[in-house]
């Protein structure tokens, strides 16, 4: 903290969130009380960014040692705070954290120094972690030009500009990727299954595992260190309970994830486990664990949205990936076969339950068609922000994602993420220089929808449309109570595909947005919802959404796990897990905002996997060599996949929403995505005004959480439980899911995103990236953030989407402007909070448009039932009063009658008999 | 015994010696002195009955009969609320002590009663007229007027509440009553002329700055202004001179703030308000059979010391 006394008062948002990021909850509550800061806008740039930035900027150079300062204060401080959180965490959180930590740990001093040398996994980690700020720092320095160059130069570069670059890269990759995961998770989920369940089924594919252990341990090691700390807060338990189970048998731990997930599957839906496990399969071979906990997390995601919903798919599969990834990462940070393992018995598990048996060849047919789709589209526009996205947003989250595996599902995301980003690190790279040329928001977007549009029909014919099965999960999330937080993380999951595939779309639509702006402002009802619920919904999705993805990812994953195999539920599990045990709100919004931000790694890595197993299906689509696809994934997803991915992701999360909107009753996220369009919309559903409510309500919760996050000292863990909560009632609310409240959250948040998107497709895609990068912020500035500042720095659109969002809060219908009002956004994370409120009163505004003047609503008055009837015969001391008589009279009497007999009586004629002085008046409770 | 005749100005018809009264030529309506005078005779009792209104009627009603039962034996006792008495004969009547003897505000009865050689008057107050007679009758807890107690009274109209309360609060009391028509206002005035202790103030009760320098701190305001905002009306006159631990006397009329809506509601409503304007109910009470759709909300004002104006 005394760094932060030093730093200017605008970093200690930045390092709050940081602080928060890498779970030192208890150093971010002191820190928190000392300056009193306000948590950070998601949007807002990440204290790793913000360094990175500063590192790439010649001013920085020359100042090598100040920036070094905040680098090593943050690597010190996070260090020593992981440190501290390691031995006071437990597992978890040292997983976590080391995963985080490490990776920021390595970004940071890697950063200042060296950029290059840490670069590929650090910097991944570290933009995950930091992803937010450095997308932040890179928007805010010169938020398109800086970026992109730094991007597309940092992107494999190794150095400064590379970690700037690739953060931003990643940022915008990984929202990329988060989208073209969650296009993937949906579209892949099922291919990925396939692959995933290969490995399971094929001894968990040792390739895979030891590719993703490598990736993974190599994530892991460094990420160990820093996470712990920041896991410990939250995740800690969760982790802690994974962890044990991890360590004992990762595969339990995945198993139990996958049980979790598939509980939760079972739960919503049953048919998302098919889905998933489809997903999966594909993935898990394919691209290996990254791949795998990509494809995975997107066929967990899918398998809860189908599970949910066939029409959510791909929100399952998102969700489903999350955990996958989790579990993956998980596996990878523990063991690589763990995770392998884990994946492929939650691939094993969900295809069981939906398309187990076809096993991996069904699935990964199916992902295969939805990646390959989703792939070709995300190859385009993909490969441009995919790549980096996935590859950041999966080292810094697979980092976490590893520590965190046995936290949580959100450990194992982040696991994933990390070790995807690992992986993925390299080769996106690579491709983030060729993603970012291609920089084709527009082409990305379009593709992105197109390949959304593909995967989603493709998922979607099962889903019926993500966005139903969005829906759909979020009802079985609140149908499913059992497991509030699973509902919350099936929420979140599906919000988390929602927000992936909003990332997307908003990458790609925002992408397109910025291309379009017009879009948006078309959708500006909807994506001011959405943009409000964006901004929040951002933080909430990052904190939520991820947590929910992570959760929902660990929902699905487990209910696809229950329905096929529970071994593989580590991480997902753990998350799913934690949430549920945590119901206990608290703990299970931090472990959902642990996994959430996992899982949003692990979504970005799932996505960048699914992208890449898309890219790989497609090579080998439905094509049993999941190995090679997995290969072929990861190098496609570096360059193709992500963007692929990405851009499936937004298609699917566009379609997603779209059909959740339809749906409004997509259970949390689809529900928050209805509310939101209901709210933008006009209420749609009946929800709506309870959905408005609550989405503002969540909206601004959201914002609230992440601030109040924040300033609590575990923002996060507040923030995804205040955006559960309120996620949790709207979920609740509708999906009846109410136990989750960092599920719901999450969902709310994601809702909100997805509302957002849902109503305005367009804006939904932006909003999903706000929604994003949001929920990156919440969850972890660091992944989120990276995540949807990758994104944002990919694709200029794709900052706009989030900024949109929040100026969509602000402005719904600024869309359209929301290239620009994201940076601004971006750069002013407080803007977008304050925005998200406005935007709900905007819409109570704009509902009491037709509606008749009146002083008083008898439906807003509580009337005492003592004064219930104003009538003489109700009062006491009636029977033989004074007036008794006259009442008799005067009682049958109305208008003018009335005024007649009563003037009779002014005269005096009247004889009431005796005056009684007893008390009859009713008295107000008084002190 | 001379009847206690209350001659009102040239007016009050002298009634004739016992049992003779002239009905009132009066002023208008009842309003003016009417001849009917309790006459408290002996027994005292109510004589005679409100002239008609200026309808000259040869011997009013019955030739000699005495009101109320023939009026012979009348008692008055103290009621609950300080200054206000009950007549108790055959039929009962709520009635105050008039404060200027022989005279009817609006034309009602009066009842005179000889306690040895002071001779006490009472006016009858019916509560199908005043809101506060209505609320007395209805059996409301506390009302806070009371003798010597400075009240505001906004909505004054023509005075005739005001003139009962000005018998309430006595001598040592004052009324500061507010009225904006000034149709009304000059019935206020003329009652206030007989009264010292009412002090007419024809202004919009909305703006009380206009007639700051007029009132000085109160114990309670009664309200009956019928208004939509007449609860932001009494709070900004609470707030610039009640004191605090005064009271408010508030009488709701529900079609004057929303006839759309249950009146019940709007009472819950209306109370919702005054909680926000540090002005807390105490107690509530349907004025009916009196009144439609009234209620009176009986609270105390303890302004924080910002909101003072």
């Amino acid at each position: 903290m005394a760094e932060q006394k030093s730093v200017p008062s605008d970093l200690y948002k930045c390092v709050y969130s940081f602080l928060l990021e890498n779970k030192f909850t208890k150093a971010a509550q002191q820190f928190l009380k000392q300056t009193k800061v306000k948590p950070q806008d998601q949007n807002e740039e990440s204290l790793v960014n913000i360094y990175n930035f500063w590192v790439k900027s010649p001013e920085a150079k020359k100042r090598k040692a100040p920036p070094n300062e905040p680098g090593a204060v943050n690597g010190p401080a996070a260090k020593k705070a992981k440190a501290v959180a390691e031995s006071s965490s437990s597992e978890e959180s040292s997983d976590s954290e080391g995963e985080k930590a490490p990776a920021k740990a390595p970004a940071k001093k890697p950063p200042p120094p060296p950029p290059a040398a840490a670069a590929g996994s650090t910097r991944k980690k570290d933009s995950s972690s930091s992803s937010e700020e450095s997308d932040s720092e890179d928007e805010q320095p010169a938020k398109a030009a800086p970026k992109a160059s730094t991007g597309v130069v940092t992107s494999k570069a190794v150095v400064p500009s590379k970690a700037v670059a690739q953060k931003k890269q990643e940022s915008s990759s990984s929202e990329d990727s988060s989208s073209d995961s969650e296009d993937e998770q949906p579209a892949k989920a099922p291919a990925k299954p396939a692959p995933v369940k290969k490995v399971p089924a094929a001894a968990a594919a040792k390739a895979e595992s030891s590719s993703e252990d490598s990736s993974s341990e190599d994530e892991a090691p460094p990420s160990k260190k820093p996470k712990p700390g920041v896991y410990s807060a939250v995740p800690p338990p969760a982790s802690i309970h994974k962890a044990p189970a991890a360590s004992k048998a990762k595969e339990e731990s995945s198993d139990s994830s996958d049980d979790s997930s598939e509980e939760e599957k079972k739960v919503a839906a049953k048919p998302a486990p098919a889905k998933t496990t489809p997903a999966k399969p594909a993935v898990s071979k394919p691209a290996a664990k990254k791949q795998e906990s990509s494809s995975e997390s997107s066929d967990s995601s899918s398998d809860e949205e189908e599970a949910k919903k066939p029409a959510a798919k791909v929100t399952a599969a998102k969700a489903v990936p999350g955990k996958q990834v989790k579990a993956k990462a998980a596996p990878a940070a523990k063991e690589d076969s763990d995770e392998d393992s884990s994946s492929s018995e939650e691939e094993e598990v969900k295809k069981p339950a939906t398309k187990v048996t076809p096993a991996k060849a069904a699935p990964a047919k199916a992902a295969a068609p939805k990646k390959a789709k989703k792939d070709s589209p995300s190859e385009e526009e993909g490969k441009k922000k995919a790549k980096k996205p996935t590859a950041k947003p999966a080292h810094t989250k697979t980092a976490p994602a590893q520590k965190d595996e046995s936290s949580s599902s959100e450990s194992s995301s982040e696991d994933e993420a990390p070790a995807k980003p690992l992986t993925k690190p390299a080769t996106p790279k690579a491709p983030p220089a060729a993603s970012k040329a291609p920089a084709k928001a527009a082409e990305t977007s379009s593709d992105s929808e197109d390949s959304s549009e593909d995967e989603e029909e493709p998922v979607k014919p099962k889903p019926a449309a993500k966005a139903a099965t969005a829906a759909a999960k979020p009802a079985v999330k609140a149908a499913k109570p059992a497991a509030a937080a699973e509902s919350s993380s099936d929420s979140d999951s599906s919000s988390e595909d929602e927000k992936e595939t909003k990332a997307k779309p908003p990458a790609a639509k925002v992408a397109t947005p910025a291309l379009k702006p017009a879009a948006a402002g078309g959708k500006s009802a909807a994506a001011e919802s959405s943009s409000d619920s964006d901004s929040s919904s951002e933080e909430e999705q990052s904190a939520k959404s991820k947590p929910t993805a992570a959760k929902t990812a660990k929902s699905t994953a487990k209910p696809t796990v229950p329905a096929a195999k529970p071994a593989a539920e580590s991480s997902s599990d753990s998350s799913s897990e934690d949430e549920e045990p945590v119901k206990a709100k608290l703990a299970v919004v931090k472990a959902a905002t642990p996994a959430s931000k996992s899982a949003t790694p692990a979504k970005t890595k799932s996505k960048a996997g699914t992208s890449t197993t898309p890219s790989s299906k497609p090579t080998t689509p439905a094509a049993a060599a999941e190995s090679s696809s997995d290969s072929s994934s990861e190098d496609e997803e570096p360059v193709e996949a992500k963007p692929a991915v990405v851009k499936a992701a937004t298609p699917v999360s566009k379609s997603a929403t779209p059909a959740g909107k339809p749906a409004a009753a997509e259970s949390s996220s689809d529900s928050s995505d209805s509310e939101d369009e209901a709210a933008a919309s006009a209420k749609k559903v009946t929800a709506a005004a309870g959905k408005k409510a609550k989405e503002s309500s969540s909206e601004s919760s959201e914002s609230s959480e992440s601030e109040a996050e924040t300033a609590p000292a575990k923002p996060a863990a507040t923030n995804s439980k205040a955006a559960t909560p309120k996620t949790a009632a709207k979920a609740a609310a509708k999906p009846a899911a109410k136990p989750a409240e960092s599920s719901s959250s999450s969902e709310s948040s994601s809702e909100e995103e997805e509302a957002a998107s849902q109503s305005n497709k367009k804006a939904t895609a932006p909003v999903v990236a706000a929604k994003k990068t949001p929920a990156a912020k919440n969850k972890e500035s660091s992944s989120s953030e990276s995540s949807s500042e990758e994104e944002g720095k990919a694709r200029k659109a794709a900052t706009a989407p989030t900024t949109p969002m929040t100026n969509a809060n602000g402005k719904r219908k600024q869309d359209a402007e929301s290239s620009e009002e994201e940076e601004t956004e971006e750069k002013t994370p407080k803007n977008k909070k304050v925005t998200t409120t406005p935007q709900t009163f905007p819409k109570a505004n704009k509902k009491s448009s037709n509606i008749p003047f009146r002083r008083i609503v008898e439906e807003r008055v509580e009337v005492d039932p003592r004064l219930a009837d104003n009538s003489f015969e109700a009062k006491s001391g009636a029977n033989g009063d004074w007036g008794q008589k006259a009442n008799q009279v005067l009682k049958f009497t109305k208008g003018k009658s009335f005024r007649h007999e009563k003037t009779k009586k002014k005269r005096g004629s009247y004889r009431g008999g005796a005056i009684s002085t007893t008390i009859n008046s009713v008295k107000f409770d008084s002190d | 015994m001379r009847p206690g005749f209350s001659p009102r100005g040239d007016r009050g018809g002298r009634g004739g010696g016992r049992g003779g009264f002239r009905g009132g030529f009066g002023d208008r309506g009842g309003r003016g002195g009417r001849g009917g005078g309790f006459r408290s005779s002996e027994g005292g009792g109510f004589r005679g009955r409100g002239g008609g209104r200026g309808t000259p009627r040869g011997r009013g009603g019955r030739g000699g009969g005495r009101g109320f039962g023939g009026g012979k034996k009348v008692l008055i006792e103290p009621h609950r609320h300080e200054g206000v008495f009950i007549c108790r004969g055959k039929e009962d009547a709520l009635v105050t002590k008039n404060m200027v003897m022989g005279e009817s505000v609006y034309g009602e009865k009066r009842i005179s009663v000889e306690e040895g050689e002071t001779k006490i008057e009472y006016r009858a107050w019916n509560p199908f007229r005043s809101k506060l007679a209505a609320a007395i009758l209805g059996g409301i807890d506390k009302i806070h007027i009371k003798p010597g107690a400075k009240v505001m009274y906004l909505g004054a109209a023509s005075g005739t509440t005001v003139s009962h309360v000005s018998d309430i609060v006595g001598p040592e009391g004052l009324v500061y009553a507010v009225e904006f028509s000034h149709r009304s206002g000059r019935d206020l005035l003329n009652v206030a002329k007989k009264r010292t202790n009412i002090i007419p103030i024809i202004e919009d009760a909305r703006h009380p700055h206009k007639y700051r320098m007029l009132v000085g701190m109160v114990d309670v305001v009664f309200a009956d202004v019928a208004q939509p905002d007449q609860t932001r009306i009494v709070a900004l006159n609470a707030h610039n001179f009640l004191k605090n631990g005064g009271h408010f006397v508030i009488s709701i009329k529900a079609n004057c703030i929303d006839s759309t809506a249950a009146p019940e509601a709007v009472f819950a409503s209306e109370v919702k308000k005054m909680s926000a304007e540090n002005m807390k109910p105490q107690e509530q009470l349907t004025l009916e059979p009196y009144e439609r759709d009234h209620a009176v909300v009986v609270g105390i004002y303890r302004p924080p010391p910002k909101q003072k104006k």
